[in-house]
């Protein structure tokens, strides 16, 4: 990644009604579509978390992550946050895990070019 | 209406991609500092990268956009447009249809804001163009392809597209120069940003080694790669040091004397302009008054890269940029 490129979001990780809100940025100079995003793993504490469940919310629409390779006109704006929604994934407000999320990014213009970016943070969760 | 008789200067808010992604800044607040610094009054912005609602901008936000510029006395030159083909990764490129429509999209978007060319790219096969250009002036808004390392005058891409030029002619298609094509040596800031990600000095020296050998980036690329595993370097630093490989090469800069008439804008790119208004890796002493002297009455946006692998304040390095570009065109 660039040196001030990030893939966990400013607004970190959130606890509402049940589910697990995680903050993302995505990791290139311009905004892209969902479809050329991948959401590739997600670790918290370590144990890797199943995203089959996942949904992504951006710009007020939630979707379910499994349908983010068909979002070809839906524009990631490269400087908001996209969010990641893990139904039933439990953390209790004011506790503190390391979360280590991965986001690969295929830019649209370069035909086989996958960049991968990882990143590993402490976070708190916010009731 | 354009009435200069020299090339003009200006800034493409990319200049700024560190403090724009780190949200020092929004779109109003940006526009609002460089007016204020007088880093304008001629702008680039990338579409995909400072407008949210881009490729397709509402008539709302446009006008907001217009009223802004107006009052901060900026003038919009140039709105950088992408030519997305593979936007489903693995699977084949999307049709021509919806690409020519994707590039028409983006057009009536850049009009509707008040832009008087587009910057566009050679992902967009060059059959393609008769299909676009009528369009382009129609909005009476001029394309400029973007020739950007690995890309130079005398690349086959470059050829092809000037041959579609001819057979076209009209002065709504243009070439827009980035110097990063015809850089002169590895900027010294980039191999000190590699020096601190852990690269070796002997890293180093082979990347300038093979930087300057013939062949194509990737294969320039592949070939440190090999050298380096086998020497024991790790592929952190390896990664570090290859960055030169994809922004820059060093072909001839006074190639770009064939380009000048068909220019319509251009990138000032650049890595680090000292106090001594020298940039450290392009050589714009020999490559600037070739377009003054051509008779280019464009705008050259200063446009900085160094935040690739810095974070530098990037005003004050565009402001040394435009000084320096004063100094090598006059007043």
């Amino acid at each position: 990644m660039l040196p001030v490129e990030r893939v966990i979001g400013e607004e970190g990780l959130r606890a509402v009604d049940g589910d697990l809100v995680l903050a993302c940025r995505l990791p290139w100079y311009r905004s892209l579509p969902f479809s050329t995003v991948e959401f590739a793993s997600l670790a918290i504490d370590g144990q890797p978390v199943d995203l089959a469940q996942a949904q992504v919310e951006f710009d007020g629409n939630r979707w379910p992550m499994g349908d983010n390779g068909e979002k070809v006109d839906t524009f990631w704006f490269v400087r908001d946050s996209a969010f990641l929604i893990l139904p039933g994934v439990a953390l209790a407000p004011g506790s503190e895990h390391e979360v280590a999320l991965t986001i690969n990014v295929n830019p649209p213009y370069i035909p086989g070019m996958k960049r991968m970016n990882p990143q590993v943070e402490s976070l708190r969760v916010e009731g | 209406m354009n009435t200069a008789t020299g090339p003009q200067t200006g800034v493409t808010l990319y200049s700024f991609t560190n403090e724009w992604l780190t949200r020092q800044f929004d779109l109003d607040s940006l526009l609002r500092e460089v007016a204020r610094r007088g880093l304008g009054p001629n702008i680039e912005v990338i579409g995909f990268q400072s407008f949210r609602e881009f490729p397709d901008v509402s008539d709302e936000f446009a006008a907001q956009f217009r009223d802004l510029v107006a009052e901060l006395g900026l003038n919009p030159v140039s709105c950088a447009i992408n030519s997305d083909r593979f936007l489903k990764p693995g699977q084949q490129p999307i049709d021509d249809a919806a690409l020519v429509e994707y590039h028409k999209r983006q057009l009536r978007s850049a009009k509707k804001m008040g832009f008087s060319l587009v910057r566009y790219q050679f992902a967009l096969p060059v059959e393609l163009l008769p299909q676009i250009a009528p369009y382009a002036e129609e909005l009476d808004v001029k394309m400029g392809v973007e020739v950007h390392a690995p890309m130079w005058a005398g690349h086959p891409a470059v050829q092809a597209y000037g041959e579609m030029y001819d057979k076209l002619d009209t002065p709504y298609l243009g070439w827009i120069p980035d110097f990063g094509g015809t850089a002169s040596r590895i900027p010294e800031s980039m191999l000190h940003a590699a020096r601190k990600a852990g690269a070796a000095e002997s890293l180093l020296d082979k990347l300038k080694e093979v930087w300057l050998e013939d062949g194509m980036s990737h294969e320039k690329a592949g070939r440190l790669r090999e050298w380096a595993l086998a020497n024991g370097h790790a592929p952190l630093h390896i990664q570090a040091a290859s960055l030169a490989f994809f922004i820059l090469a060093n072909h001839d800069p006074r190639s770009w004397a064939s380009m000048v008439d068909r220019t319509v804008h251009i990138h000032g790119k650049f890595y680090g302009v000292g106090e001594d208004l020298v940039e450290e890796a392009i050589d714009y002493d020999t490559i600037l008054p070739l377009f003054k002297q051509g008779g280019f009455t464009g705008t050259m946006v200063s446009e900085w890269e160094g935040h690739a692998y810095d974070t530098r304040d990037a005003f004050v390095q565009v402001e040394r940029h435009q000084a320096m570009a004063r100094r090598i065109w006059g007043d």
